[in-house]
């Protein structure tokens, strides 16, 4: 990480000056080079979010032509349907559990992993291991771990004498279970906890150990609060994943036990595109969409007031 | 932090065990799970269902390994998979290194606002497109076409990228540029020549995570396609193991195939180990200044 | 890498879009014979049946095609190629399917063409009741019959000293015997009933208060007017919700997609299922000895009824041609078919012999035996709403009938759980 951080200050300091004596003429290469991006943007960002605004406020099933509703959607959503409250109660609940256990472990596990003893970088390889696997490949391969009845985790904690679970199949444990699964992947909160580990100047340490600062004490003083910019970003990139999470409640659960493990994603997911021939109500999927989309820019707006995190750091001149 | 040496042996003794206890731990979380795999792979297909489990197979089946991926059409999905991922890289890296080089090497009127429009939009949920962008796709005849699946990459498609090659873009000394201006080069040509070169572990890098996301992207494939003999890899086994009216999949054809389907990522992260992790680490790195 | 390579780039792009469009089922020119595709959700082995009957259909003018596609994704590509308008001529298809794509004006209406040997008495009655819609039309015809049971473990029973489940035994000795059953021989449950504690349930109960004389969960299930809990059927859910509790029967929320598997393996003795994994057990060939009894009663016999079929897409291409395609289905394939592969008896009933043959032959006389019995039953209960709004009903079932099951919500409040029913069906009836 390092490498890339580096030249970029370098750059930075270099542009001055370097891009004012450019020709005019740059303006058509440069709409040549940032074409496909534009239209791109248009098409994949513009585009949907005007349309499925719209589609929020209509009754439309795919086949027929959209009817607008109005708010009709949004009235059906929070005060009839039956899966909706459900559904935000367990979207937030992954995350809840998720998001934080995700910092905390991924943060330990690079702590350990940024120590010197022999073996440390096959471990980081092995933690990191799960990260590159297909997620179709693992989340199936857990589906059958947590088989209560001849899956791996329950035949290794029956022999070991400890309480074993249903897992998936328990309304009460389903959502952990799922969580437990996508903690297997810790791995890449890992690593980039470990690159900004790396990158926090040793001398810090030796002028707290010269102080009589304990570990714990130096963890405090100095770890957290250099890596502070990182663990603020985590928590963005980390919130704003789980609330999409869809995946592994598709595979492993398909929302249930109950509405256990219904995310919001998944319901937007059933209720425009259900299976067995009924029919799509994707009207009603996009207010979904839109309830969602705001809950996300609700989370980054609350995490952009503690930090300028995303603010366009150009030296360069205009 | 045992970077701060600790003084009495004893001491080092104990956390020395206790870090390899730990190790050890963490180790078998990661890889037990993959070997049990293999060895429901191994087993026949009853033999998954005995009670209690054991943990190797009696018999090892080393058939699965052929039967299972016939009955998942592994060759099929895999080829899919393979056209589907190694276009979107080609499309996604190069857009967004076009793009980066743009916003970060050209002056021209509407940089600013462009840089502000795709970084916004790295913050859109995708699942925001997904219902009008099937109805477009419907309506211009891509409904089970590959096309939703790789024409996005062409267009810019992962907004992190340009935003990466951007960043990367603005670290080159711009006497370069002049330079190869003086030499009478144009755009294109140090694009090409003198920039492509010169980035080579930024679109590594890219083109690995562009890898990642092609490879495991299921949502997409699964809304867009809907001919089997189309699917990529994720939606083809996801089908395999999903119960329809009550029949039990075959779980030790499909743990078999699974293996087969960790395979090309597995290869690639120990062949390009290294900008696998500079990969994520620069994503934190592009924040700390 | 320059412009060359992006021409190329391009050009890969041109080269797809046009491998990728005409990947699709490409039919002949108006000249040529007609293509008669088709598509089911059948396994591999019973397709590969199917194929080889569809072969010996000789007609000059038309050619039909057997779409492959893998059973466990069919309700996702139903949807899917209802979406893009490219159904197949033929496809397998649910009542409820049927019912609320006939409301759309999706499919053909059949209702003219069937007449002399291939008339609606040569079906069973029920089937060809409840294809039809509202207003009298028949959007596909039923084609097999979906008949339930309970497959039984006889090696357990027989272990545990019990006598084994037969045509009139009761709702209370089912739940004795999965008690005693229960972690015997690595069995969780003694009972797994996905029908019953699914998002069906609701409807599954009615055979309870229905046998004991009371009134099914609603009046109809095509055409509801009202959803209501008597107190025979109170009496149903308290049963099931006590059995559940002391841990005899699988609780909602229980996976069930390998229950099919664990039975083969003797680690679940009694579950509820179709008649169809007879097929399956067929060619598995379960460890156990096994056996298909018909539901428990209380005072009389009452049994699910379910009908599937074969849909026609409005656009198909000639409707002469997909219609004989349909009837030769109908009444010479299963003849093929079901000897190899004894999925579900022919809702046209002359065809039903094959079926019955070829379970007698493979010894599945337990079978034969319940799925005669079900088809002559008179009291039936649908499985589940077949109308617009049937998934919001799967919703309220989640949110409130399976809590009352799985004891979260006291028994008491299943009125409400009604009531919010019977204020869907008046808004969107």
């Amino acid at each position: 990480m390092t490498r890339l951080s580096r030249p970029f200050q370098r750059g930075n300091t270099r542009s001055r000056g370097g891009l004012s004596r450019s020709a005019g003429s740059d303006t058509l290469a440069a709409y040549l080079f940032i074409a496909p991006a534009i239209i791109g943007f248009a098409v994949f960002v513009g585009y949907p979010l005007i349309r499925s605004f719209y589609l929020a406020l209509t009754k439309y099933n795919g086949l027929a032509e959209p009817v607008f509703v109005g708010l009709g959607n949004f009235r059906r959503l929070f005060t009839t349907d039956p899966a909706f409250w459900p559904a935000l109660r367990a979207t937030g609940y992954l995350v809840v559990l998720y998001v934080p256990l995700s910092l905390i472990l991924g943060l330990a596990l690079a702590m350990f992993c940024n120590q010197r003893f022999r073996g440390v970088s096959l471990l980081r390889t092995l933690a990191y291991l799960p990260v590159v696997l297909p997620a179709v490949a693992t989340i199936t391969l857990w589906k059958f771990i947590l088989n209560p009845q001849v899956g791996l985790l329950n035949t290794v904690l029956d022999r070991l004498g400890l309480p074993t679970s249903l897992w998936l199949q328990s309304p009460t444990m389903a959502m952990p279970s799922v969580v437990l699964m996508m903690l297997w992947g810790v791995g890449g909160t890992m690593i980039i906890f470990l690159a900004a580990l790396q990158a926090v100047p040793t001398e810090l340490y030796e002028a707290a150990k010269v102080d009589g600062a304990g570990p714990w004490s130096a963890f405090v003083r100095i770890t957290v609060p250099t890596i502070s910019p990182i663990i603020l970003l985590q928590v963005i990139l980390q919130t704003t994943a789980a609330l999409q999470t869809f995946n592994q409640p598709k595979i492993l659960t398909n929302g249930g036990p109950g509405f256990s493990t219904s995310v919001l994603m998944l319901s937007i997911y059933n209720n425009g595109f259900p299976n067995l021939g009924r029919i799509p109500q994707l009207g009603y999927a996009s207010a979904q969409v839109w309830v969602l989309f705001v809950i996300i820019i609700a989370v980054i707006a609350l995490a952009a007031k503690f930090t300028s995190l995303w603010t366009y750091s150009d030296n360069t001149p205009d | 932090m045992t970077t701060l040496p600790t003084d009495r042996r004893p001491r080092r003794l104990i956390g020395t065990t206790a870090w390899y206890v730990t190790a050890l731990f963490v180790a078998a979380v990661m890889i037990v799970p993959l070997l049990w795999m293999i060895t429901i792979g191994l087993k026949s297909g009853s033999a998954v269902f005995e009670i209690p489990p054991r943990l190797l197979p009696r018999e090892w089946t080393w058939r699965n390994f052929i039967d299972g991926p016939q009955a998942i059409h592994f060759p099929r999905l895999l080829l899919n998979s393979t056209i589907i991922t190694a276009l979107s890289v080609l499309g996604g890296v190069m857009t967004a290194m076009m793009a980066g080089y743009a916003l970060a090497r050209l002056r021209f009127p509407g940089r600013k606002v462009w840089f502000y429009l795709f970084v916004g939009s790295m913050l859109l949920p995708g699942v925001v497109g997904l219902i009008p962008l099937f109805q477009l796709y419907k309506s211009i005849g891509w409904y089970d076409t590959w096309l939703p699946l790789i024409v996005p990459a062409f267009l810019g498609g992962n907004p992190l990228f340009i935003f990466l090659a951007r960043q990367y873009f603005l670290a080159i000394p711009y006497s370069i540029d002049e330079a190869a201006k003086i030499d009478g080069a144009g755009h294109l040509r140090i694009f090409t020549q003198v920039m492509l070169p010169l980035t080579r572990p930024a679109w590594i890098t890219m083109a690995i995570l562009a890898f990642q996301a092609s490879w495991n992207d299921y949502l997409n494939p699964l809304v867009y396609l809907y001919s089997s003999g189309k699917w990529p890899l994720s939606v083809g086994m996801a089908a395999f193991i999903s119960p329809f009216a009550g029949k039990t999949p075959d779980w030790s054809y499909y743990m078999a195939t699974n293996l087969l389907y960790m395979l090309p990522p597995l290869i690639l992260f120990f062949v390009a180990q290294r900008y696998f992790i500079q990969g994520l680490g620069s994503l934190g790195s592009t924040t700390q200044k | 890498m320059n412009t060359k390579l992006i021409g190329a780039a391009a050009l890969a792009c041109a080269g797809l879009l046009t491998l990728s469009a005409c990947g699709g089922s490409d039919s002949g020119s108006s000249d040529g014979p007609v293509t008669v595709t088709v598509m089911t959700w059948e396994s591999t082995q019973t397709n590969a049946v199917i194929k080889k009957a569809l072969a010996s259909f000789v007609d000059p003018n038309i050619k039909v095609e057997l779409l492959d596609t893998p059973s466990g994704q069919y309700g996702d590509k139903l949807s899917s190629l209802t979406q893009a308008k490219k159904l197949p001529d033929l496809f397998w298809c649910g009542n409820d399917t049927e019912q609320q794509y006939t409301q759309q004006g999706l499919l053909v209406d059949w209702t003219s063409k069937l007449t002399g040997d291939f008339g609606p008495d040569k079906f069973v009655g029920s089937a060809i009741e409840n294809w039809k819609t509202a207003d009298g039309q028949m959007g596909g015809l039923p084609s097999l019959m979906n008949t339930y049971g309970l497959w039984y473990n006889a090696d357990a029973f027989t272990a545990a000293g019990l006598q084994i489940p037969k045509d009139g035994w009761t709702w209370d000795e089912m739940y004795a015997a999965a008690t005693k059953l229960t972690g015997k021989n690595g069995a969780k449950y003694g009972l797994v009933a996905d029908q019953l504690t699914g998002p069906d349930g609701p409807f599954t109960m009615s055979m309870y208060a229905v046998s004991a004389g009371g009134a099914p969960f609603t009046d109809n299930v095509n055409h509801p007017t009202k959803a209501e809990a008597d107190a025979k059927y109170t009496e149903g859910v308290q049963k099931l919700t006590d059995a559940v509790k002391n841990g005899s029967v699988a609780p909602p929320g229980y996976d069930a997609s390998n229950a099919q598997s664990l039975f083969a393996a003797g680690k679940v003795p009694m579950m509820f299922g179709g008649q169809w994994l007879a097929a399956g057990f067929q060619v598995d060939k379960p460890k156990v000895k096994y056996g298909f009894a018909p539901f428990p009663q209380v005072t009389t016999p009452a049994t699910l009824y379910d009908s599937v079929g074969i849909c026609t897409p409005q656009y198909t291409k000639d409707q002469d041609a997909t219609f004989k395609v349909l009837q030769y289905i109908n009444t010479k394939v299963w003849d093929a078919v079901l000897p190899e592969s004894p999925v579900a008896p022919p809702a046209y009933t002359p065809a039903q012999a094959s079926y019955f043959d070829a379970l007698t032959k493979a010894q599945q006389t337990t079978v034969v035996d319940t799925v005669k019995a079900d088809l002559a039953a008179e009291k039936t209960v649908g499985v589940r709403f077949t109308t617009q709004w049937a998934q919001q009903v799967g919703d309220l079932t989640t949110a409130e009938y399976q809590p009352i099951l799985s004891g979260k919500k006291p028994i008491t409040n299943l009125p409400s759980y009604i009531e919010k029913i019977n204020a869907l069906i008046k808004s969107g009836g």
